[in-house]
């Protein structure tokens, strides 16, 4: 049972890292596993405020809010796999104001509403003591969702209806992190990661001055790392609450509630 | 139209065959049912413990015959002949579609798979029970419904997994439905009947047909042989959980057809009592009054 349990999670794991079109960001946690140490499940429901800025030609700040279901099996206090299905919208303030002006009384900004999205993951822990300890995570993400907008440009002085659709949007994220164990089993932690997210970009028309076009453009992570902190907090009857800050070019911060199996 | 006319129909049903259990709680507080023996062979043969004549012992035993028995409960069968068919057909069609179904579906789901399936389908009969334990009035079991619905739904993986009733929640399911819910209210059994392919039941009972199918999502999948197939998979997946249940109560059995009545209505009756034991408006009933019962020990 231990060594079907062992070759399922190696390979929910190789396919999380080294499937071509899997996985982006979200919430790391804490580099311990909150599952017991016998080996168990724990499932989250979470929220996070997402901020990035991706580059082409230009930077665009990009918003959203996500909100996702997670699975997670943990072993020993030193590994677990996870799982997450959840919703994302996207903002990018004034996408649309870059080369010809947008037509007046509508809308500069890109905004969608909510598409599906899934990540994976997996972490490992090495316990120095009880109180401290030091770990290692990899974690993918990807949308297929099209966030699609539309505005009405000046093209030459006519107006035109200008299509933008983001798609293939993935991440994926290395990094360390070291943990303090509080009182209470008050788990802290920090540690610095690298990512790397990309989406493409299209535009409906070739409009002179945008930095989009009918030709396919990549967008990329305009910082290449960044660095994260949190807390895990036991609340009451085998639940737990998990709030974590990250700083990339911008801020994120979310938080989930944890049920431990 | 039709739910209407079904509705129509079983409760003209339940009006003309389910009398109130008129004086359903006795003295003693124990709930005493329609006791037509008439139409069971296998307990007519065996003497009647009441009966002093029946027993030519010569010793003049001073105790109670069945100090820790348990409250005798019968229904009448005035389609014993009918239900008898009923019966073998359920059974046949256990022993040659479900049971080998359940086997084969066994051997290729492991078992977290079929308790996770198990978990999905009582996750979905949340509104039937939430509506039964309401009407009930047994509010706390309403809410606890509500409780588990939400943390199965949140943390449950949508109702895969049941960590509500885990011992850090505890939070029970109200196994009820809208049969017991009209016993609760005095409404008493009628008569047996055995549905084919759905098993014992009474015209009460019969009521729980409506919150099954009413109050059950998947009986709403468009087109029909989705909800068909939904609904042998709860019963194969079921049957895959239980192998070996149903073999052991009927082979123990002489006549296994009074076997399956008897644990029916012993069942339904003790399931009512407890929800009765639950309803705002009845449990004092059930309990009965404490000063009284030490009277009557005291005598």
């Amino acid at each position: 049972m231990k060594k079907r349990l062992t070759r399922i999670s190696l390979i929910f794991f190789l396919v999380a890292a080294f499937h071509p079109c899997a996985l982006a960001g979200g919430m790391f946690g804490p580099p311990q596993t909150i599952s017991r140490i016998a080996g168990g499940l724990n499932t989250s429901i979470g929220y996070r405020y997402h901020t990035d800025t991706y580059k082409n030609h230009y930077h665009h700040k990009m918003k959203q809010n996500v909100i996702y279901s997670q699975v997670a099996w943990g072993m020993s206090g030193i590994w677990e796999v996870y799982g997450r299905l959840g919703f994302a919208d996207m903002r990018m303030p004034d996408m649309f104001l870059y080369g010809p002006s947008v037509v007046d009384n509508y809308e500069k900004d890109f905004r969608d509403t909510w598409h599906f999205m899934g990540t994976a993951g997996a972490k490992v822990f090495y316990p120095v003591n009880r109180f401290f300890g030091l770990g290692a995570f990899i974690q993918g993400s990807f949308n297929p969702g099209k966030y699609t907008d539309e505005t009405i440009l000046h093209d030459n002085g006519s107006p035109i209806l200008a299509k933008l659709k983001i798609k293939n949007m993935w991440d994926i994220n290395f990094g360390g992190g070291l943990q303090f164990t509080l009182p209470y089993d008050i788990r802290t932690y920090a540690g610095p990661f690298v990512y790397f997210a990309r989406a493409d970009a299209r535009m409906s028309h070739n409009i002179p001055g945008l930095p989009f076009g009918t030709e396919k453009t990549f967008l990329k992570n305009k910082s290449p790392g960044g660095g994260y902190f949190g807390a895990d907090i036991p609340l009451i009857r085998g639940f737990r609450l998990n709030i974590e800050g990250q700083y990339t070019s911008r801020f994120s911060a979310g938080a989930a509630i944890s049920y431990v199996y | 139209m039709k739910h209407s006319l079904c509705l129509v129909a079983i409760f003209a049903w339940l009006a003309l065959f389910c009398a109130p259990a008129s004086g359903a709680v006795s003295g003693d507080g124990k709930t005493a049912y329609a006791a037509n023996t008439a139409a069971e062979p296998a307990m007519a043969q065996m003497p009647d413990p009441t009966d002093e004549s029946a027993y030519d012992d010569d010793d003049d035993y001073d105790y109670d015959d069945e100090p820790f028995g348990e409250e005798r409960v019968t229904i009448s069968d005035p389609l014993e002949p009918v239900n008898r068919i009923a019966h073998v057909f359920n059974d046949r069609m256990y022993f040659w579609v479900l049971k080998p179904a359940a086997v084969a579906y066994k051997a290729v789901a492991p078992e977290p798979v079929r308790i996770s399936v198990k978990n999905l389908y009582s996750h979905l009969g949340y509104p039937a029970r939430f509506l039964s334990c309401l009407l009930q009035t047994d509010f706390t079991g309403a809410a606890e419904e509500t409780g588990r619905f939400v943390i199965n739904t949140l943390w449950g993986i949508g109702g895969l997994m049941d960590p509500a009733a885990g011992e850090n929640i505890n939070l029970e399911k109200q196994d009820t439905d809208l049969g017991e819910t009209l016993g609760v209210y005095g409404v008493g059994h009628g008569f047996y009947i055995v549905w084919p392919v759905f098993g014992p039941s009474s015209p009460r009972d019969s009521a729980s047909f409506i919150d099954s199918h009413l109050l059950y999502p998947t009986s709403y999948f468009c087109p029909w042989y989705v909800s068909t197939a939904l609904t042998a998979l709860e019963y194969v997946n079921s049957a895959s959980l239980r192998i070996g249940e149903y073999e052991s109560l009927v082979g123990a059995a002489i006549d296994p057809y009074v076997a399956m009545r008897n644990a029916y209505v012993q069942y339904r009756m003790k399931s009512v009592q407890a929800r009765q034991a639950r309803s705002l408006l009845f449990k004092e009933e059930t309990a009965g009054p404490p000063e009284v019962k030490e009277a009557e020990d005291e005598n």
